[in-house]
Parts: structure tokens; sequence; C-alpha cells
């Protein structure tokens, strides 16, 4: 036997060798029967100088854990077949995942059209009126009216757009006409308040609003 | 020298497949793990029957094993849980026994009884031992100490060579002098059979 090759074993049996030794000492030491015998006696040496009373010292146990484990399938093969499922069952997990990503943005897309109310066609026209409503104030995107505590001309007259919730657009106009026609269940002082509210918020109908409610004080 | 390298080296083999890696796993540990489970049972034919058993649960789980520990402290607390389980289990057999249990004697006698091959393989282990501490005996002063302070007090080869006051390499280099000398004697024996450590003298 060579002795270099025992003086590492028995370092390698002390947690003493070097990892790179260990690796091929193992390797060997795994196949070769009389270096194995070695190893077993180096530990029969320890038990003894411990002192370790009860224990049977001949290795009856090493020769029958082995012999069971010579019926077991090697640590290797059996992760294999697992290793290989996993492989086989791989292509399907991008398919999946698109289809899961469609489907959600397909029920995004209904959600959202069952949102819009009846007159809005879907496709985008509010998302296109932004654009153009910004040209009317050109100051409005320089500071913010909460910054200069000023507002820009005709700012105060825009009502903004609700991100919250539907927008339920209901055109002023109407609604005058709305109160107009069922001002006979309003006293005269609310209906002209709530008239003059009306065309204040909306300057051009303000004048046709205005004759006309001039029209019928005078008719009164 | 970072610890639990040499039983990770093996560890990795036998991961990786080889076999014959687990039974140098085995031998290195055998007699350690019999005696922390007649920690619970004194019946040293019961410890060895679990001890095989906590062996074999090591080498089935032993994919998992992921190197958080020391090898040697995952396969301890192995034997610990089986060993545990197995007193329960007998606990609860209807088994009863004829011997006195409150004696140690008697008990360890009847695990010895119980063990066909007891008597033979108790004269060759009580050989061994004595072939072994014969050797022990014989050994130069400095390898006896390097030995001792390594199997009996554990202690690294760098603590060696600081209590020895000498390099680590003449530490290692006594170690294995030490045990070769042992190996000699006890080959003889475990090559020869039983009787022959007694013409050995």
């Amino acid at each position: 036997m060579n002795e270099e090759l025992d003086s590492q074993l028995s370092a390698m049996f002390d947690d003493e060798l070097a990892p790179a030794e260990c690796e091929l000492l193992a390797r060997r030491l795994s196949r070769d029967g009389q270096l194995k015998a070695r190893w077993g006696r180096y530990a029969v040496v320890g038990a003894v100088i411990r002192a370790e009373r009860g224990l049977r010292l001949n290795a009856p146990l090493a020769g029958r854990v082995s012999a069971v484990l010579l019926a077991e399938p090697a640590l290797a093969a059996q992760s294999a077949p697992q290793g290989a499922r996993r492989r086989g069952l791989r292509w399907w997990q991008p398919v999946a995942a698109g289809g899961l990503a469609a489907a959600v943005a397909a029920v995004s897309i209904l959600w959202l059209r069952a949102q819009l109310p009846p007159g809005i066609p879907a496709g985008g026209q509010l998302a296109s009126a932004q654009p153009a409503a910004a040209p009317r104030f050109p100051g409005a995107g320089a500071l913010p009216a909460s910054v200069t505590g000023v507002a820009a001309p005709g700012e105060r007259y825009v009502v903004p757009h609700s991100s919250a919730g539907p927008a339920m657009v209901v055109p002023s106009t109407e609604l005058a006409n709305y109160v107009v026609a069922h001002s006979m269940f309003s006293s005269p002082v609310a209906r002209r308040n709530l008239l003059s509210a009306f065309m204040t918020s909306e300057p051009a109908a303000a004048g046709a609003e205005e004759a006309q409610d001039d029209a019928k004080s005078a008719a009164h | 020298m970072s610890a639990d390298v040499s039983d990770l080296s093996l560890v990795h083999r036998v991961q990786r497949g080889d076999k014959g890696a687990f039974d140098a796993l085995v031998l290195k540990y055998q007699h350690k793990l019999v005696k922390l489970v007649m920690r619970y049972v004194r019946n040293p034919a019961e410890a060895e029957d679990i001890a095989q058993e906590a062996f074999i649960k090591a080498y089935r789980a032993l994919p998992q094993f992921r190197g958080d520990s020391a090898f040697y402290t995952w396969l301890y607390r192995i034997a610990i849980n089986t060993a545990k389980n197995a007193v329960v289990s007998r606990d609860r057999s209807p088994i009863e026994y004829n011997i006195d249990a409150s004696s140690d004697e008697s008990y360890e006698m009847q695990g010895r009884m119980k063990d066909s091959e007891t008597p033979e393989g108790l004269v060759l282990t009580d050989e061994i031992r004595s072939t072994v501490n014969a050797a022990i005996d014989a050994l130069p002063e400095d390898l006896r100490t390097a030995i001792v302070l390594r199997e009996l007090e554990g202690l690294s080869y760098e603590d060696i060579a600081a209590a020895m006051d000498c390099p680590v390499g003449t530490v290692r280099s006594r170690i294995f002098r030490a045990r070769e000398a042992i190996d000699r004697r006890l080959r003889e024996v475990f090559e020869g059979g039983l009787g022959r450590a007694e013409e050995l003298g």
C-alpha cells in the first residue's frame, strides 16, 4: 500500500485533508475494498481509545447496512426520472402563462366596455379628447393653480374629468331644460337660483336662458 | 482546515449515485451512532438495529441534505429520532420480558442473549480491544500522545501541534504512524479471525 495514500487517508479520517485531495481520495475510497477496510479499522481504533463499552467492534453493522442498500436504487438514479418528468412538463408552462395573460386581458376589456355609458363608443375617445383640450389652456401645464394660487383665465369654468367611477355625462343644458319643465313643482325663487347657477356654469347657454327667463317673467 | 470536508466529499459522491461512498460513512460513524442510541435503549442488539435503520433512513434522505449542518449532526438527529420512535413503539408492544428491567446487568444480558452470534462476537470484540490497547501501549510516547489527543480529546491537528509544540505536518505524520502501528496488529486480528490476537501476544 502506498504510504502517502495511507497518510492522506488518516488525515481525511480526521477531517484534516485539503478539499481537493478529499475529492480524489473519496472516489478511491468508495471503490477500493482494502482502503475501505483500513478506514473501518481506523474507526475501531478510535472506538477503543474512547473506551466505548458495549459495542461490538467487528463491524457487523456496516455489512448489514450495505446489504440492505444493495436492494436500494442509487440516489442519482432515483432523482433522474424526477428531473426528466420536470423537463417533460416544462413545455406547457409558457403556453399556460400566455393563455392566462390573454384571459386576464380579455376580461379587463369586457369589464371596461361594461363600465362605459351607452352613448360613448369604446375605443379611446376620452384619450383623444385630452390632447385637444390641452391647447385651450396653454398656461395650465406650467404650474398648477394649487401652487400659484391664481387660476388661469377660463380655468375656473372647467370641471375636471373625474377619474374615479363611471362618468355620468349629463349636459347642463338638458339638466336646465329638465328643471324648467318641472318648474311647476318648485318655488319661483328656488327655480331662479338654480337657473342662475346653470347659466354661470355654461356661458354659451347663459344668454339664451336669461332671455327665456326674462320673457317668462314678463309674461307672468 | 474546514470542518466536515471529508464527510461532504463522501456525501456528494453518494448523492451522485456512489453507494460505496456511503459504506465509508457507515464505517466511520457506526460505533458513535450505536453508542448514541444506547442512551435510549440499553440492549446492544436493539441499538444496532436502530442504528442500522437510522443509516438507511439517512441514505434515503440524503438527496435532501444540503450541507447546512455537519453531516454527523444531521445523522445524529436522525438516529435520535429513530431511537425515540423505537422506544415508543416498543413500549406500546404487548411483548413482556421476564427479566428484571431494573437491573442494568440483566437488561444488557437480555439484549446480548437475543443475538445468536453474541458469544463469539463478544470474544472477538474483547480481542480487538486488548490488541488495540496493547498496540497503543507499545507506541513511542510522541505517537501515543498524538493519537490519544486526537481520538480521546478530539483536538484538531493545529491544537495538537500547539500542545506538543511541533509543526502541524509532524502531528499528521505522528498520528498516521500511530495508526499504522496499531492497524498492523489489528489487521491480523480481523483477517486471522478469533484467537489470532492471543497468538500475537
